[in-house]
């Protein structure tokens, strides 16, 4: 058992990976900060809509998806991988939808028949066709991350950009950026009030299959990296570690952002040190920070709610009132 | 109902959501053989009157005694309609099924409704006039059906004080007077009935007596009594501003924010 | 119920006990040819099968009992967060002696399981975040947690023939003596518990509130079946897996669900359910045995559930699209009559039949149209078709009568109750006149005074006319919209 946690040795595990081994970890951290922010800009939209859970059902299924456009065209390229992405995501939304609507069964059941249904499809076509699909079974589930450094490199004009699932991953992690900061008011209208959205002007449908495709997107091209499951992590932990810290979305959208560095760079570290998946150990990483926070924040946490009660807030400020509850009749 | 002790009464009660109080000091007692109407604006805490004295929320302070004893030990004599949207009527049971469950609370563990219980079932959907349907899924009622399936519901419970939530909320005028045909033959075998309602000019023709409830108890008492626009004006006007203000505070200073 | 299913379960705890440990791994029947294979299977000739088998039954019932109640309560995704929370604790389970030994497994993953649901309930209540992303924050934290922990083992020496990969998605034939022995054993708890408390169960999954009110320990309810659904989901684990326990769980329960309107039928044809889609999957991973058996599973249950969706006689889009397309074809038929009724008042009754000619005309339809809409009637006894004319039957002239009166009637109505001016009420009235029923008719006679005119001036069929058969002398003097 005690070979299960190996000793902990400062040089390997805190200055390797960012020196001598920078050009395996870096790549890693820089992915796991790709990922794990778009997720969380993303993820951050799905709270605000109540619609965190469709985040788990979109990344089960968009698996069919992927393996789908890999066997019919044979490659791996990335524009099949985001059709069959989207088409997923898409038929996910729908097959929901009308379960929901057209029989009495709750939306609930609904999302967790009809992602568990495509899942499962997935993983028997991976094992039919594995030979041809190249996705393993633990891959789907965690990813790989490691290996992302192995993937031949993008270069434009001499300049190396990265391996190409990185490169992919920033530029949907840019784009994510861009349409927030085009889009910022209309997607907080419309997940705030959409009757309101639509009286501005905006359409509160096409806002949600929007963000539907921008989900599909970013989860099928973290898929290979961390996989279905882990990229829930992703999706919710970096805006819920920001919302017990700010309620203004701005706000929310840059402690994300703070909260993906800090969980892919300890990651990372934690990943090296217990030799462990890295993806996981992000994830574990990103916990930590949400647990850390959830005790200390100074308006939600624990600490402060614990104090609060303990000031016995009834009582005194009933006695502090000069007007007394009014006697009944 | 021979009984020495009241069958409510209620002392020094306080209700909390969020650290922000909903009822304030409520003294009540009440009589055997009332027919009681508890009314109030909204946000009054009319429904959390009656689901704080069956201990379905927490006292803040305060208790609260059924003949003299705790809810707990009395339980069996108390009778319940909750709200009619506080159950998802897809709920795969039938009518029967529904008002069988009031004669759980007599049932022991591990014990299946008997005969007789079924009889006692099917007297009670007669009552209201809901036999023919006793084996209809509950989702294929209308909304007038549907509270008369809890009211059923609550007579098979065999109770000596009703608690009703809005029993009245949604039912078309015929379901209304039969309810109120039935609350009546309740009041006159002698049992309590504090029933939550809406709508102020039914609420006079309606009850015995009155609850003017605003956060605390604006009055109580003989319906003839109570229903003057002064005590009406204090219940849903102003005089009680500075005291939900407090409570704003309160919330705002208490709650995460 | 309970007598069935203990049955059935008597017989597997015997034929689990009488079966000779064999050391023979599925695997080894794959050279074969495809029929052996299935004769092999169904004649239980070699352990693992058997063990697969069983376990299988097993699981499916105590997953399709149990989930019944989870998605009658709404808390369909708190069996997913569940069982992705158990994965952590089937690593420590296992660390406890290095060995995949049931019972520390049961009890870590257990442990694992009601920790990740008391995070979620208390993420929920003491944040501002929902419920909704404290299940998905909990599911995937303990699943990162659990992986990483296995990945760990792994590396080990020993870890690498742990088998713990196959608690991912699922191996039947992986099942050992004390595997099936412990799915007994907690299958047979759910069993009973569910028989002896389904009262207490029925009661507080309907309403809560009530079911304290008359002392019912809802919250001990709760945790009871929290404890019993972690249970069921970890002797699931190794035959479906942690990802996609959920949804042996949900999908049988929720067939079921729309087969059915009792719980007691739901929780008996849930666990029916979860035990085919179980045997299916067993059955599948057996002949294609580079298959994983959880993902066969849940296909398995997702054709019942599809099953259920198209065909249920009552629930079914397939069911409800053809009582749409049934009531669009008498509401046709019932206008056919209309029109003729209208083209007969037109002449003050004085011809018996209406011409085809006629019928086209009052209709703005081609010929051929009516002929069509005419042998409709026909074919429901509604009518006659001699030559060219059509000719009320006595049960056809009787609904035509209704349907005039029913829209005549609706019209009046809103005019005079609800003071909606008399050329706005036509379209309302077109479709009403189909689905008012007699005693709503009644209703309407007595508070409009038993009217003999609509709004537009036009008579009313009463109820003697239209019974009497006679129209002839009401004599309208409109022209009959």
């Amino acid at each position: 058992m005690n070979a299960m946690i190996p000793a902990f040795d400062p040089h390997a595990v805190l200055v390797a990976p960012w020196t001598e081994n920078l050009s395996l970890f870096g790549w890693i951290a820089a992915m796991g900060f790709a990922v794990t922010s778009a997720c969380g800009l993303v993820g951050n939209y799905l709270m605000l809509r109540r619609m965190a859970l469709m985040g788990d059902a979109v990344s089960h299924s968009v698996l069919p998806g992927l393996v789908a456009a890999f066997l019919v065209t044979s490659s791996r390229g990335t524009l099949p991988m985001f059709a069959g992405a989207l088409a997923a995501g898409v038929f996910t939304t729908i097959a929901i939808e009308s379960i929901h609507k057209l029989t009495r069964v709750k939306q609930d059941a609904a999302i967790g028949i009809t992602f568990s249904t495509l899942f499962a499809i997935g993983v028997v076509m991976t094992s039919l066709y594995a030979a041809q699909v190249d996705l393993d079974a633990d891959c789907v589930l965690y990813g790989e991350i490691a290996f992302v450094p192995l993937e031949p490199m993008v270069s434009v004009g001499g300049v190396v950009l990265g391996p190409v699932p990185f490169v992919r991953m920033a530029a949907v992690l840019l784009m994510v950026g861009l349409l927030i900061v085009a889009f910022y008011k209309e997607l907080l209208v419309s997940a705030f009030d959409p009757g309101l959205a639509r009286s501005l002007g905006t359409n509160p449908t096409l806002m949600h299959y929007g963000l539907m495709a921008a989900l599909s997107v970013v989860v099928v091209s973290a898929f290979e990296s961390v996989g279905a499951i882990l990229v829930v992590a992703m999706l919710i932990l970096p805006g819920a570690t920001a919302s017990l810290l700010s309620t203004r979305l701005s706000r929310v959208h840059l402690l994300s952002l703070v909260h993906a560095a800090i969980s892919s760079w300890l990651g990372v570290t934690l990943g090296v040190w217990l030799d462990c998946s890295i993806a996981a150990a992000m994830v574990v990483a990103g916990a930590l920070l949400f647990a850390l926070v959830w005790i200390v924040s100074p308006s939600e946490g624990l600490i402060a709610r614990w104090r609060r009660r303990r000031r016995a807030v009834l009582p005194s400020a009933l006695s502090d009132d000069s007007n007394p509850v009014p006697e009944a009749k | 109902m021979s009984d020495p002790y009241a069958p409510l009464e209620i002392h020094d009660l306080t209700v909390a959501y969020h650290k922000k109080p909903v009822l304030w000091g409520v003294d009540l007692v009440i009589e055997p053989g009332r027919l009681i109407g508890i009314v109030g604006p909204n946000g009054a805490g009319k429904s959390t009157l009656i689901k704080a004295c069956m201990g379905l929320l927490p006292l803040q302070s305060g208790w609260v005694k059924f003949f003299g004893e705790s809810f707990h030990k009395m339980a069996r004599r108390v009778g319940y309609v909750p709200q009619r949207e506080s159950v998802d009527w897809d709920f795969p049971v039938n009518v029967m099924d529904v008002v069988l469950m009031g004669r759980y609370g007599r049932l022991g563990v591990l014990r299946r409704p008997s005969k007789a219980d079924r009889s006692v079932a099917r007297a009670c959907l007669e009552k209201v006039h809901l036999l023919p349907y006793a084996n209809r899924q509950i989702a294929n009622l209308s909304g007038g059906q549907q509270q008369r399936v809890f009211l059923a519901r609550a007579l098979a419970q065999e109770a000596d004080i009703y608690f009703m939530d809005e029993p009245f909320a949604g039912v078309d005028a015929a379901t209304e007077a039969a309810i109120i045909a039935v609350l009546r033959e309740l009041r006159d075998m002698g049992k309590t009935l504090l029933v939550v309602h809406h709508d102020l000019p039914t609420a006079r023709q309606y009850f015995d007596d009155l609850l003017l409830l605003n956060m605390n108890v604006v009055a109580f008492g003989k319906t003839a009594d109570v229903f003057t626009a002064e005590l009406l004006q204090k219940t849903y006007g102003g005089r009680l501003t500075i005291l939900s203000e407090v409570a704003q505070a309160l919330g705002a200073h208490g709650a995460s924010r | 119920m309970s007598r069935t299913a203990s049955r059935a379960l008597l017989i597997l705890l015997l034929a689990a006990a009488t079966s000779p440990v064999e050391a023979a791994g599925v695997r080894e029947f794959v050279s074969s040819d495809w029929s052996t294979q299935i004769v092999r299977f169904f004649t239980l000739q070699d352990a693992s099968v058997r063990f697969a088998l069983i376990g299988s039954v097993l699981l499916g019932l105590s997953c399709g009992l149990l989930g019944s109640f989870i998605v009658v309560r709404k808390m369909a995704l708190m069996g997913d967060a569940l069982s992705h929370a158990v994965l952590p604790g089937v690593a420590i389970g296992f660390l406890w002696n290095m060995t995949k030994d049931p019972l520390a497994i049961l009890i870590g993953a257990t442990i694992a399981g009601l920790l990740g649901t008391f995070l979620v309930s208390a993420i929920s209540r003491t944040t501002r975040l929902k419920e909704d992303a404290a299940l998905g924050l909990v599911l995937a934290t303990f699943f990162a947690i659990g992986i990483c922990l296995v990945t760990m083992i792994q590396r080990l020496p020993t870890g690498n023939k742990s088998g713990l990969d196959k608690f991912l998605f699922g191996q039947a034939a992986a099942l050992s003596a004390e595997d099936i022995t412990l799915m007994a054993i907690v299958t047979s708890i759910a069993v009973v518990m569910v028989v002896a408390f389904y009262k207490e169960l029925l009661a507080s999954s309907f309403d809560p509130g009530f079911s304290r009110s008359i002392g019912l320990p809802t919250r001990w309810i709760h945790h009871g079946l929290m404890l019993l659904l972690t249970a069921s989901v970890v002797i699931a684990l190794q035959a479906v897996g942690v990802v996609l326990v959920s949804a042996m769980l949900i999908t049988p329960a929720s067939a079921a669900y729309l087969l059915t309107d009792r719980l007691h039928r739901l929780v008996v044809m849930a666990a029916a359910f979860g035990v085919g889609a179980g045997m299916a999957g067993a059955f599948l991973s057996f002949v294609g045995p580079s298959l994983p058996t959880g993902p066969l599973m849940v296909i398995g249950a997702s054709a019942l559930f599809s099953a259920a969706f198209l065909f249920g006689p009552r629930h079914g889009v397939v069911a409800r699209w053809l009582l749409r397309r049934r009531g669009a074809a008498r509401t046709q038929r019932e206008n056919t009559l209309k029109s003729m009724f209208h083209v007969m008042e037109a002449t003050q009754f004085r011809t018996e039949g209406v011409t085809l000619h006629d019928l086209a005309i009052r209709r703005r339809e081609t010929i051929d149209d009516a002929q069509r809409l005419g042998r409709d009637l026909v074919r429901h006894g509604l009518a006659t078709l001699s030559g060219d004319a059509l000719y009320f039957t006595p049960s056809g002239r009787k609904r035509a009568g209704e349907i005039v009166r029913n829209h005549r009637l609706w019209e009046l109505y809103l005019t005079q109750s609800a003071n909606i001016a008399a050329d706005h009420v036509h379209e309302d009235a077109e479709k009403i006149e189909h689905i008012l029923g007699e005693s709503v008719v009644r209703d309407l006679e007595r508070r409009l005074g038993y009217a003999t005119f609509d709004p537009h001036g036009r008579a009313i069929p009463s109820a003697r006319t239209i019974h009497g058969g006679d129209a002839r002398r009401e004599g309208g003097n409109g022209s009959g919209k």
